[in-house]
């Protein structure tokens, strides 16, 4: 891509461009009087910035703003659909994509269920197929800008580095090794990736849940399988000194009997409550004769789900009622901790377990409350989760969306108009094209023959 | 078979068949004298009706009373109106099929805040978050019923030939999951094959998208439509234009029942169960008004139905015998 307008005023002007751009993004100035107040730059220099962001199509004039003396002046806003930005949640046992534009507000998502034993290539091939599901049916034939992916696994911070994320410094999903999740996508799309840990995505997103309280201070916590945290700080993800912030479903409880958690310690939250200990004792119960509702779903088909149990409780099941209670105060008690710590406005509770209604609910804000300092909970409020799988895809397009205009970010490519130009990211994109053309780690997907 | 779709959100789908009511919730819905409203995008297919039959039929053994009916007849601006007009009025719950996705988003989140209960029927539109806005979707399985319509048509289809998909234009969840679902199983069971898709806005028009597809790819060895109106428009240009192509679809409409019955193009259907899924979305709204949490995502198990079992399924789905007509078409060709 060439860059556009006069190259010396381009050359030297990215840092100008980045910053108009970005105020313009943020509706702190929209007319040129306003950029120039709060940039402090001259009448030319701004005409010119803006003439080269509207070639770019970054930017683009709207209506009328309010006229201070003279003519009054037109508005400019940012071009948000001028790319397409495709995010992902990706987990064990299921599997969700979305749509978002560039301003991060997802506009199309869908979600199944898959197996994660499947392995990486038939997971990458659902992923591309889904994908290119979306781009085709909503993606009006526009380019994508970039990828967030959540995984159900720590995120290391990666020091100094504007798109790259090694995959050998993670695995996405059990069993994945070092897979290179990053550099099959973006050999794919050709567009930048981020990736981030579930937890943390799905917390950002519930800043974004619409709901009528204040989000800026929030604590999220996903109580699934595993059991972790993320925090809100001052409208800010804490990701912590690694990026790994959060794994609470590891603080040691003190009754956790025999079972070894697989961070390899006895005694974790997580094997406690998380909806395989659930599951786990609801099955015994139904075999056991503690349960009859459970019981006849056993016989029925075969399982008991956490969502059985949380039925089941519903249904007056005094033995999964009880074993609910036990969870939800043993999450309270270690959220009290942490209540004190970070003194949240929100605590949300997300994942199957929270799912199981009021009485888990009910037990964790009952521990909380009789835990935590008074000053802490006088205006705290505890919730449940309503956006489900939705959050951890609205959460991704977000972060994604903050990532790519960062000033740091952002002056690399503004010059050219597209993430994808980033001199870091071609770098990346060849190192990519390098290791995913080798010995063929991806077939055709199945359904390569669509078209149309 | 099991529930294989997960809800808007990515909710895993609770049963409709295992919602219940205890005896003391039944005695409370009944002291309760609730009025509930439907907001419909048609009264007049057989799916809407069935879909009121179990509504009503339920509610009423609650002591339930159904106050209001709406035909929105497929009016986006009808159905704004309609719940306009309810968030003002004395209901306590409002069961509706949102029609326009994001367009009747607004109007929706309207009952909610006016404190009245509101139930989903197949969809949510973009932007309504269980709890908050709705209480529950209920459904039937169109995931399951898109695989239904990919594994009864399989048998039918060549080593390496080529299937084509007739999907609908409108972003629709329900249609979309099918085709979606439709494309998953063929691509995990029959790599073999290719597909090749094209879209149509209405039923008027499919015909067009029906030939662009025989000029597209020839030889085309299946087609999987996404429900049985369209089917049945498909058929009956295939036989004017002299061609024979075996076809799956999801519904089981009466003429799509007597094609699939006569051993004609329709090979299978999946059907859903509108009778039975109004019984839920019945019991979920008395649930919730009694102050229980119903699950965000409920959903009805898709069936599988082929000639051999089309009567029984007739009478499942339906609630009713099976046609005459329908039984005697069926006599005559299991003879043969």
């Amino acid at each position: 891509m060439q860059s556009v307008g006069r190259p010396k005023t381009i050359d030297t002007g990215q840092k100008s461009l980045a910053g108009i751009l970005n105020l313009i993004r943020e509706n702190i100035a929209t007319t040129r009087p306003q950029i120039e107040k709060e940039t402090e730059l001259g009448r030319a220099v701004v005409t010119d910035r803006v003439s080269i962001l509207t070639k770019l199509g970054l930017v683009e004039y709207g209506e009328l703003g309010q006229a201070s003396g003279g003519r009054a002046p037109r508005r400019l806003q940012f071009c948000v659909n001028a790319g397409l930005i495709l995010v992902a949640v990706l987990e064990n046992s299921a599997i969700g994509v979305g749509l978002s534009n560039l301003s991060g507000e997802l506009y199309a998502e869908h979600h199944e269920a898959i197996d994660v034993s499947i392995g990486p290539d038939a997971m990458m091939q659902r992923l591309f197929t889904l994908f290119d599901w979306l781009i085709e049916e909503r993606g009006d034939q526009l380019p994508v800008w970039s990828i967030g992916v959540a995984v159900p696994s720590p995120i290391r911070n990666t020091e100094g580095s504007s798109f790259e994320i090694e995959s050998t410094s993670f695995q996405a999903l059990s069993g994945w090794g070092n897979f290179p999740l990053v550099e099959h996508i973006c050999a794919k799309y050709k567009a930048p990736v981020w990736v981030r840990d579930g937890v943390q995505a799905m917390t950002v997103g519930e800043q974004y849940s619409g709901r009528d309280v204040k989000t800026d201070d929030l604590l999220f916590v996903q109580l699934g399988q595993s059991v972790g945290a993320g925090f809100i700080s001052n409208g800010q993800l804490h990701r912590g000194a690694d990026g790994i912030a959060g794994l609470v479903g590891h603080a040691q409880t003190g009754g956790a009997g025999d079972v070894v958690c697989h961070c390899g310690k006895k005694g974790c939250l997580e094997v406690l409550v998380g909806s395989d200990a659930i599951e786990r004792s609801g099955t015994e119960a139904a075999n056991s004769g503690q349960s009859a509702y459970l019981a006849d779903i056993l016989s029925k088909y075969g399982v008991v789900t956490v969502a059985d149990v949380g039925d089941a409780a519903r249904m007056g099941d005094t033995f999964s009622a009880e074993l609910l209670t036990k969870c939800g105060r043993l999450i309270g008690e270690s959220l009290s901790r942490m209540a004190n710590l970070l003194n949240p406005a929100l605590i949300v509770l997300g994942g199957h377990v929270a799912q199981t209604g009021d009485i888990l609910l009910a037990a964790v804000r009952e521990a909380v409350y009789r835990q935590s300092h008074p000053l802490v909970t006088r205006e705290m409020q505890i919730v449940r989760s309503q956006m489900g799988g939705s959050a951890s895809l609205v959460g991704v397009s977000k972060i994604v969306v903050e990532q790519l205009f960062t000033d740091k970010t952002l002056r690399q490519w503004v010059t050219h108009g597209a993430p994808r130009m980033h001199p870091k990211f071609v770098e990346f994109l060849e190192h990519a094209q390098r290791i995913t053309s080798k010995p063929a780690k991806l077939s055709l997907p199945p359904d390569a023959g669509v078209t149309g | 078979m099991s529930i294989s779709g997960l809800g808007p959100h990515g909710e895993r789908a609770a049963s409709g068949d295992l919602l219940t009511l205890t005896s003391k919730d039944e005695e409370a819905a009944r002291a309760g004298h609730f009025s509930v409203a439907v907001v419909m995008h048609t009264t007049t297919s057989d799916w809407s009706r069935q879909i009121l039959a179990g509504v009503v039929t339920a509610l009423g053994n609650y002591s339930a009373v159904v106050v209001d009916v709406v035909d929105c007849k497929f009016g986006i601006e009808n159905q704004i109106q309609a719940l306009n007009r309810l968030a003002d009025e004395p209901v306590d719950a409002v069961i509706s099929i949102p029609i326009g996705n994001a367009a009747v988003a607004e109007a929706h989140k309207r009952i909610a805040r006016a404190g009245k209960k509101l139930i989903l029927l197949d969809n949510a539109a973009t932007g309504l978050l269980p709890g908050n806005d709705y209480v529950s979707v209920v459904s039937a399985d169109n995931f399951g019923l898109g695989e239904v319509g990919a594994e009864l048509l399989s048998p039918y289809l060549p080593e390496g030939g080529t299937v084509g998909i007739l999907g609908y234009r409108v972003d629709f969840f329900a249609t979309n999951q099918r085709e979606i679902a439709f494309r998953k199983w063929i691509g995990a069971n029959r790599p073999d094959l290719t597909l090749k898709m094209e879209k149509f806005h209405d039923v008027t028009n499919i015909e067009s998208a029906l030939e662009r597809l025989l000029e597209s790819c020839k030889p085309l060895s299946g087609l999987f439509v996404v429900w049985d109106e369209p089917t049945i428009a498909v058929v009956h240009h295939l036989r004017k234009r002299g061609l024979y192509l075996p076809i799956t679809t999801v519904d089981l409409g009466n003429e799509a029942a007597a094609e699939l019955a006569r051993d004609g193009m329709i090979k299978g259907i999946g059907a859903q169960n509108p009778y039975r899924q109004g019984i839920a979305i019945a019991k979920t709204t008395v649930l919730s008004l009694l102050g229980h949490q119903p699950p965000p995502w409920i959903a009805l198990h898709a069936l599988a139905v082929t000639a051999s079992n089309v009567i029984e399924a007739y009478q499942v789905v339906w609630h009713k015998p099976a046609p005459k007509d329908l039984i005697d078409i069926r006599r005559k060709n299991s003879k043969r």
